[in-house]
């Protein structure tokens, strides 16, 4: 009979008790995550969970930039005022416009562009250097140089429009109630579609490449390639891409406030150019906060729709 | 170490990060602004001014002149840019913080003076001692109650290219008519701002239009908006827009840029321009005469020094002003400013006048000049601002006629008044 020998640790129990009994980090401990946990939770609750409970509350009352801390609670007139006025209802009108044609054409865009990239060219290495340029320009210097290519007197874009015959009357593009939100919309698609065209060139480098040859050898063309196989890789990440879109061009604001602070005549105000300028032009935080209500739950139910589209597509595929 | 020592670990890291996070938020408390080592108070002291490259440094070597001559006060200046002035100020204040001492903007010290965020100034100033100019002066005082003391008026002037134009327009007509005869080229005969990116501005410009042809935006008890005599200095301005003769779509730091290099004819602006044309463009030659429109009345920038209603340090505060207000301060800072008048009637230099000739028309202004604000409703006018300048800019981009701009803002103002 073979005797087993007992595992060193176990061998070494009996005779614990004269050892000198090695002192446990309190690192180790149960408590050990929530010790490090707690910054940020703190974090978390001090700057977003209360400011939210906050301006939820705020949005029920009349509450004055001069006078934050004398609010008079209003009920539900806030919400009643923004549903009444027109304004609000085309403020949210030229935010869904300004929302789905930054996504589609920063993604529309980026994806073609990746795909170019995504081949062999000479200089190709310097052309993926070259493409984040816009994206890593700050907003506040893009802005301004676009509100200077767009100047009536001075701007190249009015003197290039003239000398092909499509000039804008009067040459003040940014002034114009007709051109101002698609002059805004071009630059913002030109900064951010670097972002998306980088994304998606990861992604699809995932694309194997074994799959694309296997398709073209079955005889399937360009765009059945694309649908079958490279569209299956780089779903998940296209639809990450636009909801991020989604989310941060629904927030954006520096680059139309630099450009026309929501006007002329409201042509570009957006939910959050309407949001600061209740808050800090007509100094009335309660309307303020109502309209960042408004915004948090377009920003929630877009978020809980992107998870559902997700989730059908998962099981489309599993079936 | 016991389970009670690991608790105790875990609580102190969460009540220390809540300690770091909270401690940011009573650095600037007014305690902490006026702590007074060697029994010296210190007093902030906030404009925009501070910030402007010819007048800036004179303006902080005055205050250094005051805390010279003093032992247990030191007023400390505080820039703030421009453009964000209001709002940074009066968030601060709104939160029972911000400076001690405040040179505030006409509609900001109306919208601060009817939230109760200034300290009234009659129990610490004796405003008699003082020989104040009457009609900037009469503005400081709401119901009764002295809000401020004026510490600089610039009243608005036609400022004029003498290159370009050697004699200047003597009513309208001729206005027009110089307008229309320089534009040519990348030359224009006048600037003025058109666009609702510069809401405040164009407040400003069309201020002129309105008074100067005998309007008013309100009688004192209900608003104007829609008189006869806005609509015809609001359709002259229009005029003046679909005329050309001015840069569309350049903002005021372009056309002011225009009016140094001699692309600009003519532009209606405040005194307190003067000191920054000469320093843009010192070989410029320019004049500024009287507005040629039909009546002799025009928008001027008041800026009264106010108190800090949260101040800890008002009688500290209030000696400054005082200070500022003896005869031999106000023609120091009448230097300082230029073309600006001050609280007090002062004589200008020789130097002076010899250096800048057209110096007293400015002050002739004087007594027709008045402030930005809706008379009656002056804590209201930012909002009435915002109505009446997206419908007079509706109306320049054809979205609709003058008239009926002037209707809807009538209505839209009117609501929101109540």
């Amino acid at each position: 009979m073979t005797a087993v020998q007992a595992p060193p640790e176990a061998r070494g129990q009996g005779t614990m008790a004269a050892r000198p009994r090695r002192k446990r980090s309190p690192l180790g401990s149960r408590w050990t995550p929530f010790l490090f946990l707690a910054p940020a939770v703190v974090f978390i609750l001090v700057f977003q969970a209360i400011p939210l409970l906050q301006q939820i509350y705020m949005s029920f009352t009349k509450t004055t930039l001069l006078n934050p801390t004398r609010s008079e609670w209003v009920g539900l007139d806030n919400y009643a005022w923004i549903v009444g006025d027109p304004e609000f209802q085309r403020t949210l009108a030229t935010t869904f416009v300004y929302v789905v044609i930054c996504v589609v054409g920063s993604v529309g865009l980026g994806l073609g562009l990746a795909m170019l990239l995504n081949r062999a060219f000479v200089g190709r290495g310097f052309a993926r250097a070259l493409i984040t340029v816009p994206w890593a320009a700050p907003g506040i210097a893009v802005a301004l140089i676009a509100t200077w290519m767009l100047n009536a007197q001075y701007g190249i874009v009015n003197r290039l429009l003239d000398a092909i015959g499509l000039g804008v009357p009067g040459g003040a593009i940014l002034d114009s109630p007709t051109y101002a939100l698609p002059a805004i919309l071009v630059t913002t698609i030109w900064q951010l579609f670097p972002f998306t065209s980088v994304v998606l060139l990861s992604a699809l480098q995932a694309v194997p490449q074994e799959l694309t040859e296997a398709a073209t050898m079955d005889g399937a063309g360009r765009w059945w390639t694309f649908r079958a196989v490279t569209w299956q890789v780089i779903k998940p990440t296209v639809g990450l891409l636009a909801l991020l879109m989604t989310i941060w061009s629904i927030r954006r604001f520096e680059l139309i406030w630099l450009m026309t602070r929501g006007g002329p005549v409201g042509a570009t105000e957006t939910l959050v150019i309407d949001l600061y300028s209740q808050a800090f032009e007509s100094q009335q935080l309660g309307r303020a906060a109502a309209i960042g209500m408004v915004g948090v739950i377009i920003s929630l139910v877009v978020i809980l729709a992107s998870r559902m589209v997700a989730r059908i597509a998962e099981r489309k595929d599993a079936s | 170490m016991n389970r009670l020592g690991r608790g105790i670990i875990a609580a102190s890291a969460v009540v220390a990060s809540g300690a770091l996070v909270l401690s940011g938020c009573s650095a600037g408390s007014p305690e902490a602004e006026t702590g007074e080592p060697g029994g010296v108070t210190t007093v902030t002291f906030a404009a925009s001014t501070f910030g402007d490259p010819g007048r800036g440094p004179l303006l902080l070597e005055l205050i250094d002149e005051f805390n010279t001559s003093q032992d247990s006060i030191r007023v400390a200046a505080a820039a703030v840019p421009y453009p964000t002035f209001g709002q940074t100020i009066l968030t601060q204040m709104g939160s029972g913080l911000g400076p001690d001492l405040i040179r505030f903007d006409m509609p900001e010290f109306a919208s601060a003076s009817d939230a109760g965020l200034i300290h009234p100034l009659d129990d610490l100033i004796d405003a008699g001692d003082y020989d104040l100019l009457k009609q900037p002066d009469q503005f400081m005082v709401h119901d009764g109650v002295r809000h401020g003391i004026i510490f600089e008026a610039s009243n608005y002037g036609m400022f004029y290219n003498t290159d370009l134009i050697p004699e200047p327009p003597t009513d309208y007509d001729e206005f027009v008519e110089i307008a229309q005869s320089l534009t040519g080229g990348d030359t224009f005969g006048l600037a003025f701002r058109q666009t609702e990116a510069e809401e405040a501005g164009v407040w400003q410009d069309i201020f002129n239009y309105v008074y100067g042809f005998g309007g008013a935006w309100s009688d004192g008890k209900k608003l104007t908006i829609d008189s006869p005599e806005n609509l015809e200095g609001l359709e002259a301005y229009q005029a003046l827009y679909d005329a050309e003769v001015i840069p569309k779509g350049a903002d005021a730091a372009t056309f002011r840029r225009m009016f140094a290099e001699g692309k600009v004819g003519m532009e209606l602006n405040n005194g307190g321009y003067v000191s920054a044309t000469k320093g843009q463009a010192p070989d410029l030659n320019f004049s500024v005469a009287p507005i040629p429109f039909p009546v002799r009345a025009q928008g001027a920038i008041l800026a009264p020094i106010v108190i800090n209603e949260a101040s800890p340090a008002k009688e500290a505060a209030a000696t400054f002003i005082e200070w500022v207000l003896e005869p031999e301060q106000q023609v120091k800072l009448q230097e300082i400013l230029g073309a600006s008048s001050v609280a007090t009637a002062t004589e200008r230099s020789a130097a002076s006048l010899e250096e800048t000739p057209f110096l007293p028309v400015f002050d002739e202004l004087t007594e027709t000049s008045l402030p930005h604000v809706v008379l009656g409703f002056e804590a209201m006018t930012p909002d009435i601002r915002k109505v009446v300048v997206k419908n007079v800019i509706a109306a320049l981009q054809g979205e609709q006629t003058m008239q009926e701009a002037l209707d809807n803002a009538q209505e839209e103002a009117s609501d929101l008044v109540g």
